[in-house]
């Protein structure tokens, strides 16, 4: 039987179709007519994937929602909540989850001050019966770069200044203004 | 070894499934149904012609959307991709967007490309196509394979000779007849390069169906389905999803045939009660 096996040229069907209508191919396969009838999306043609270079980036976007501002304070304050994750159950609620409802219900209300909106949202929950702990040294991503700074002899300046780059980046706004703070309180005891 | 005895014992049966001007039936009723059905020329190909070209005139000729919708696809995990780092040129425009470095494929599409992915399968089993499962992923294999046995299509989850579509008959015997279409579980193998059969179809002129996650490279596939093809609720949605298209394809044409074995010939062959009921009797045994 007749056929084509240049997969790097055209698509299965404009193979078979072409080789249908020079004669060469006599019978019609079976999915020729249900690929004409419902043709896919896209025509399957072989394309070469080529690296990207220089600073052309993909288009892919990072998906942030504007309750991650409130989780993020949340876990640097409380780290993970008392509660595990129940991941089995899809309707599962996390202690973090229920902090930031409160939190945005608050909002509604009508408040504007993040730090009351914060306490406020804490007291909420105590309510409830969460309890919440905070942790003995308020958690941030500043802080775990700085730990690490610390630990490294103090010659190597240049690789301070690259880990301080990525993670003022990638932190939400909020924590930009707490990161300076942060960074003062970290540097004077010792 | 599994892969040597199942692929010769069964599209060796395509051997006896002699070609006629339509489709042959499958080649596990072909004892019986071959036997009842001696063609009445005219009647016959004006029929057979009919019951070919009936179903495509409807856009969703078998009602396969009722089968998913995008939260069921949502609560088995299939929009769930791999980190940023492992994606792959192609599969970005279907790509919802990456959460905290890992990627979320945009279900939507995904609806859209397993409707048609699902009607183009359901179509072939209706005309009686040979359809090969095949995934080199050990961890589902087991699964795959009963589900390819389930609604009576084949398998390949083992190591995949190199020359098996592409010198076939060197390797499986003169006068086989290769699979109508090819479904992919799983794209890559076990070392995360393309699976051989991918290009091995697009060179044989087989189309092929595939769920593509995001590190597989979708170009050559037909009709891809992007998704997640790691998660055991994914795959098994999957593997579900394409058993009950093929069933219902084949019931429908058993259907469509008994109907026209009914309405058709008042001659030599009379409404013949053994060959419906039989067939009907087949249909119910092998359905779930």
């Amino acid at each position: 039987m007749a056929g084509s096996r240049l997969e790097t040229v055209g698509s299965v069907f404009t193979r078979t179709r072409d080789l249908i209508r020079a004669g060469v191919l006599k019978e019609k396969p079976l999915w020729f007519d249900i690929y004409n009838a419902f043709p896919p999306l896209r025509d399957p043609v072989f394309r070469r994937p080529r690296l990207r270079y220089g600073k052309a980036k993909s288009p892919t976007q990072d998906i942030f929602y504007r309750e991650d501002q409130i989780r993020a304070k949340f876990y640097s304050a409380y780290g993970s909540g008392p509660k595990a994750f129940d991941l089995f159950n899809p309707n599962f609620k996390s202690t973090c989850e229920r902090f930031v409802e409160k939190y945005i219900e608050l909002q509604k209300l009508g408040e504007t001050d993040e730090e009351k909106l914060f306490v406020e949202a804490g007291k909420a929950l105590l309510a409830e019966g969460v309890i919440l702990r905070r942790l003995e040294k308020a958690r941030t991503q500043q802080e775990g770069s700085q730990v690490s700074r610390k630990s490294e002899p103090m010659g190597v300046e240049s690789q301070t200044a690259l880990e301080e780059n990525p993670p003022l980046k990638e932190v939400p706004q909020p924590q930009d203004l707490e990161a300076p703070g942060e960074e003062s309180k970290g540097l004077s005891p010792p | 070894m599994a892969s040597g005895a199942v692929l010769p014992r069964l599209l060796g049966s395509g051997v006896r499934a002699a070609p006629r001007g339509r489709a042959a039936p499958r080649g596990r009723t072909l004892g019986s149904a071959a036997a009842a059905a001696a063609p009445e020329p005219e009647r016959d190909s004006d029929f057979s012609a009919r019951i070919l070209s009936e179903p495509l005139k409807h856009s969703d000729f078998f009602n396969v959307k009722e089968l998913f919708s995008v939260r069921s696809l949502f609560n088995a995990r299939v929009h769930l991709g791999h980190k940023a780092g492992c994606r792959h040129r192609f599969m970005e425009p279907y790509i919802f967007g990456s959460r905290l470095g890992q990627d979320i494929i945009d279900l939507e599409q995904t609806a859209t490309h397993l409707q048609l992915a699902l009607n183009f399968t359901a179509h072939v089993a209706y005309r009686g196509g040979i359809i090969l499962f095949v995934s080199r992923a050990r961890q589902f294999s087991h699964l795959i394979e009963n589900t390819a046995r389930s609604c009576g299509e084949y398998a390949h989850t083992r190591y995949f000779k190199g020359g098996l579509l592409t010198n076939a008959p060197l390797l499986l015997g003169p006068q086989v007849r290769l699979p109508d279409l090819i479904i992919f579980l799983h794209t890559l193998n076990n070392v995360f390069e393309p699976h051989v059969a991918v290009r091995d179809a697009a060179k044989m002129n087989i189309p092929t169906v595939g769920i593509v996650d995001t590190n597989c490279n979708p170009c050559l596939i037909t009709y891809p389905v992007p998704g997640n093809d790691d998660s055991p609720p994914a795959v098994q949605l999957f593997c579900r999803l394409f058993q009950t298209a093929v069933t219902r394809a084949k019931e429908k044409r058993r259907q469509l045939e008994a109907l026209y074995r009914l309405q058709g010939a008042p001659g030599p062959h009379p409404a013949n009660p053994a060959s419906p009921g039989v067939q009907a009797g087949l249909g119910l045994g092998v359905a779930p």
